[in-house]
């Protein structure tokens, strides 16, 4: 019934051939990922004080190895419809892991983030990210057929949304909750909301803004008011945005040199190889090297964007918004909050902060844009 | 027409993703332009307070001031005491082998092993962690030898507060413990470091000001693991003020040991300028125990006490002043001229107004007395009388002006101020009038009147220097100071005459309440005996009343004093919860105070 026309020509095509499928993998955009994360263990190196704690380096190399195998499997093993199948069974499960995080979740650093499934350590809310990406596209896939989009149509997803966000909020994980509520509101922005429903919106948000202050934690209205004055308390809460600033001022033009960050070497910097990790690049490696990242960021983002002309259907076309904006809001918060423009939110730097979870998640949403690319009838047309 | 909308979807997609795109692409822009800005327009700033970055500044707390009594005897001092600390980014491995490791050496229970744990998954890795305070000697030797095998691991000798006379005096001088949110916003402009201590009660707390020192630092150049290389400049700490109390040790351990295992509270004074020489509180509490540190169950112990140690009873403790309070009445209506000391009244034991009975605590009478015998006897029939020529409200000026009700501003927080009631204070409180006979009751010192042992003291201290009632004051007076005066009686000296020689009969008279308080060699005391009355009945629910049973239903007895009689060095109040009367369970108290002070400062010629 929704497959007609130019679907019929289609039915021949979903088994692809497994060298069909390496031809049309996205090459660029796996050089593109793999230059970024080379920049990153030449840095993370630096971060981690050199041969001591080489043991962290080689982890991470062995992530990001991992995390290719992840993005080549999720990108050449599935068929076509495997993913819009399955979105909101995983959204589900998502869900669910995340209620018992909250009910019998482990305990660090203050918040309850950890699943402890025997060997596995799982954070629930890596898992939601691609969930509510997948789960929205495919609502707004089989939602928008044959019928124009009106305001009710836009509740559901604003609910799936923000389910997930109060969980992760209770944690508390501010960051990761930004994170999510960035990705939602900006696919259903491309999914068509009227510009009109989005200002009234973004209105009652402002207008409310006083009652989510007062809702929290004391810990997070302090970095907030730190962004602003950091000096009011130098050694506490706006230790990590005063340090950072004059690791990342101090850089100048060329930076000091590899290895040779004062900040970075004499643990002036704090978390410098996990969330702090652009401010040792700037301070070894100057506005060049930091004008460069963010140029392969950018590139990151473009190629990632283009292939939202690949795409099939709604459900392609929003899952591969989803997961640009997964990445980029990712980028601009932690850079924003190195450079001290934003309040110091856990959030890590994609594919150059040390850490299993987060290189997972990136390489498990570009494979989803991989996927999209290679099962995309574009291929025949063109070219 | 389904393509039709899939293209028209497409089209509008493809509009708003490019204005994603832009929004993206602008952020980005904004994240090089704030680089450019940190990096190469103030880069030369944030280049020298890079360099600046390399001096690491390490703090070294002041010790405390130190404590003493009048005598410079030590009341409060500093012990040397080892901390063991750690940076755990340098102890290389994990802090659980660490501690294991450790634990040949350092008895760690797993309770502390779970709680470090803990704190260390909550703070910075590069700042330092205690692990254990109060080391033993020989904890200290077995680390201090190996301290080379422990890397990040710091032995760090500090000044702990030690109190050698353990609970001696502990409501005056106070305690330590972890500053509040009270007291962060008392000192906002000092900086607490992890694990500093603040004046919790008594003079630590008052004094805190002068007691903490001012916080010194040392300079170390760091070098490129964070290791100190050399000290750059030292800048020491200043210790705290020391204290000079008006105490006396001798006193306030006579008191104590008089007290006994009764609860209740001795305050001496001197008359002549309001220095406090003993202030008492039972039971006590060691407040050596709030640095050590309490498990549980001793905490427990402590705060659900019913006697109630962590209360100063001298300050806190309100009591009815019963027939002590007769001071107040016998001067209100020799001042007014309300009587003449030489006018008789008849006690027949009862006074009969408006069909209510008082009864006088003689059931036999008193028969015809004067003043003077009325208060050598402390006759009740007398003094209900006497207030009702009086009323409460001249009762009520006449006590507010011997500083019963009010706070006496002594150095102590926490004070009570009591309770002297009046008709508007009636009308205010319970929105009633005030009935005559509540004034009678109020004329010996019952009903709603309340008192704290360092009034009474204050009180009778003001009749044995002739009228003038002064500031008490826990720390001795410099010489050449002033004390201050909270204000002075208008008697004239023939009337306080006629009242000091009834104090003075009621402990040498033949038929005086307080012979048991006649001190050694001859010395003449002048003194009042007060029996405060213990509420007996409680209303049920039902309204009935019924009879409580048991000790705590004993009276109070209290006794004030001063000697010697005619020249007065030393006024005094004790307060014996539930002892009975005042004449047999406080006036002895007070007699061994007395002999230990005249024993120690001889006989005034």
């Amino acid at each position: 019934m929704i497959e007609t026309g130019q679907n019929l020509l289609a039915l021949g095509r979903t088994a692809l051939s497994w060298s069909e499928r390496m031809r049309r993998f996205p090459w660029s955009l796996m050089v593109l990922l793999s230059v970024t994360s080379m920049v990153g263990f030449v840095i993370l190196y630096s971060a981690v004080g050199g041969r001591d704690n080489m043991w962290l380096f080689w982890r991470q190399v062995a992530q990001f190895i991992f995390g290719i195998g992840i993005l080549g499997t999720v990108a050449l093993v599935a068929d076509e419809k495997f993913y819009r199948r399955f979105a909101y069974l995983l959204y589900i499960f998502s869900l669910l892991l995340l209620i018992a995080t909250m009910i019998m979740g482990s305990v660090g650093m203050g918040a309850r983030r950890w699943l402890e499934l025997g060997f596995l350590r799982l954070q629930t809310s890596e898992l939601m990210k691609v969930a509510l990406i997948l789960a929205l596209a495919r609502y707004f896939h089989d939602r928008a057929v044959g019928h124009v989009l009106t305001w009710r149509d836009f509740l559901l997803p604003f609910v799936m949304t923000l389910t997930p966000i109060g969980l992760i909020v209770k944690q508390p994980d501010l960051g990761t909750a930004v994170l999510i509520g960035g990705v939602g509101i900006s696919m259903i922005v491309v999914a068509g909301l009227s510009w009109r429903i989005l200002l009234v919106l973004m209105g009652i948000v402002g207008a409310s803004l006083p009652v989510i202050w007062n809702s929290m934690h004391g810990y997070q209205k302090k970095r907030i008011i730190t962004l602003f004055a950091p000096d009011q308390d130098p050694l506490g809460a706006g230790y990590h945005i005063i340090q950072s600033k004059i690791a990342v001022g101090s850089g100048g033009w060329t930076g000091k040199g590899f290895m040779a960050g004062s900040q970075s070497q004499l643990n002036f910097l704090p978390e410098r190889h996990t969330d702090f990790i652009f401010s040792v690049l700037a301070e070894e490696w100057g506005f060049i090297g930091g004008v460069t990242l963010l140029t392969l960021y950018a590139l990151i983002i473009v190629r990632a964007m283009m292939i939202t002309e690949m795409a099939n259907d709604r459900f392609g076309l929003l899952a591969v918004v989803g997961v640009t904006m997964l990445f980029s809001i990712q980028v601009l918060v932690n850079i924003g909050m190195v450079l001290g423009l934003l309040p110091v939110v856990g959030i890590p730097l994609p594919l150059i902060s040390y850490g299993g979870s987060s290189m997972v998640t990136v390489m498990i949403a570009m494979g989803l844009l991989a996927h999209i690319n290679i099962y995309s009838r574009q291929h025949g047309r063109s070219v | 027409m389904l393509d039709d909308d899939r293209e028209q979807f497409r089209g509008d997609a493809r509009r708003r993703i490019l204005l994603v795109g832009g929004f993206l692409g602008a952020a980005l822009a904004t994240l090089g332009g704030r680089l450019f800005h940190l990096q190469v327009l103030r880069g030369g700033e944030y280049r020298t307070l890079a360099e600046d970055n390399r001096i690491s500044l390490k703090p070294m707390a002041a010790p405390r001031g130190r404590i003493f009594d009048r005598d410079h005897r030590i009341l409060v001092e500093n012990n040397p005491d080892f901390e063991i600390v750690v940076i755990p980014e340098l102890a290389g491995g994990t802090l659980r082998f660490l501690l294991r490791r450790l634990r040949r050496f350092i008895e760690f229970s797993d309770e502390e092993v779970k709680f470090l744990l803990q704190q260390a998954s909550r703070q910075r890795s590069f700042l330092p962690l205690r692990l254990k305070s109060h080391l033993t000697w020989e904890e200290v030797s077995n680390i201090s030898v190996r301290i080379h095998e422990f890397p990040g691991v710091d032995l760090q000798n500090q000044s702990i507060r030690y109190y050698p006379l353990n609970s001696l005096a502990c409501h005056i001088l106070g305690y330590l413990g972890e500053p509040s949110d009270r007291d962060r916003q008392r000192f906002a402009n000092v900086t607490f470091r992890p694990g500093e201590l603040v004046g919790k009660s008594g003079v630590e707390q008052h004094f805190e000001e002068q007691l903490r020192g001012r916080e010194g630092v040392v300079e170390m150049e760091v070098n490129a693991v964070g290791r100190h290389v050399r000290e750059l400049h030292r800048t020491s700490p200043q210790q705290g003020a020391d204290m000079r109390l008006a105490l006396d040790v001798d006193l306030q351990l006579e008191a104590q040991a008089a007290l006994g295992n009764a609860a209740g509270s001795v305050v001496a004074m001197d008359p002549n300028n309001g220095e406090v020489l003993a202030m008492v509180s039972y039971p006590t509490y060691d407040p050596n125990q709030f640095i050590r540190g309490f498990n549980h169950a001793q905490w427990r112990a402590l705060i659900n006490d019913p006697s109630r140690p962590m209360i100063n009873k001298a300050i806190q403790g309100q009591y009815p002043p019963g027939s002590t309070f007769k001071l107040v009445v016998a001067l209100a209506g020799l001042s007014m001229g309300k009587i003449d000391p030489r006018e008789h009244v008849f006690c027949s034991g009862v006074l009969v107004k408006e069909e209510q009975k008082f009864y006088c605590w003689r059931r036999g009478g008193h028969g015809s007395v004067g003043l003077a015998q009325a208060i050598t006897q402390s006759c009740d029939v007398y003094f209900y009388k006497l207030a009702e020529r009086l009323g409460v409200d001249a009762i009520e000026r006449q006590a507010r002006k011997m500083g019963l009700g009010d706070l006496t501003r002594v150095e102590l927080d926490g004070e009570r101020p009591g309770l002297i009631p009046s008709r508007a204070w009636k009308r205010k409180r319970f929105k009633a009038a005030w009935y005559p006979g509540e004034t009678l009751i109020t004329g010996i010192g019952q009903g709603y009147v309340l008192t704290t042992p360092l009034q009474l003291a204050n009180m009778v201290a003001s009749v044995a220097n002739g009228g003038i009632v002064y500031r008490p004051s826990l720390l001795r007076l410099q010489p050449g100071q002033q004390p201050e005066v909270l204000s002075r009686l208008a008697v004239s000296s023939t009337h306080m005459e006629i009242l000091r020689q009834g104090l003075e009969a009621v402990v040498h008279d033949r038929t005086g309440t307080g012979a048991k308080a006649r001190p050694e060699g001859g010395i003449r005391a002048a003194g009042k005996t007060g029996t405060s009355q213990v509420v007996k009945h409680k209303r049920e629910k039902s309204g009935q009343l019924i009879k409580q049973t048991g000790d705590k239903l004993q009276d109070h007895a209290l006794f004030v004093c001063y000697a010697p009689a005619d020249r007065p060095k030393i006024a005094m109040a004790v307060v014996v919860e539930h002892g009975g009367h005042g004449g047999s369970a406080a006036a002895p108290v007070a007699k061994r105070v007395l002999d230990r002070y005249f024993a120690k400062y001889g006989v005034p010629e």
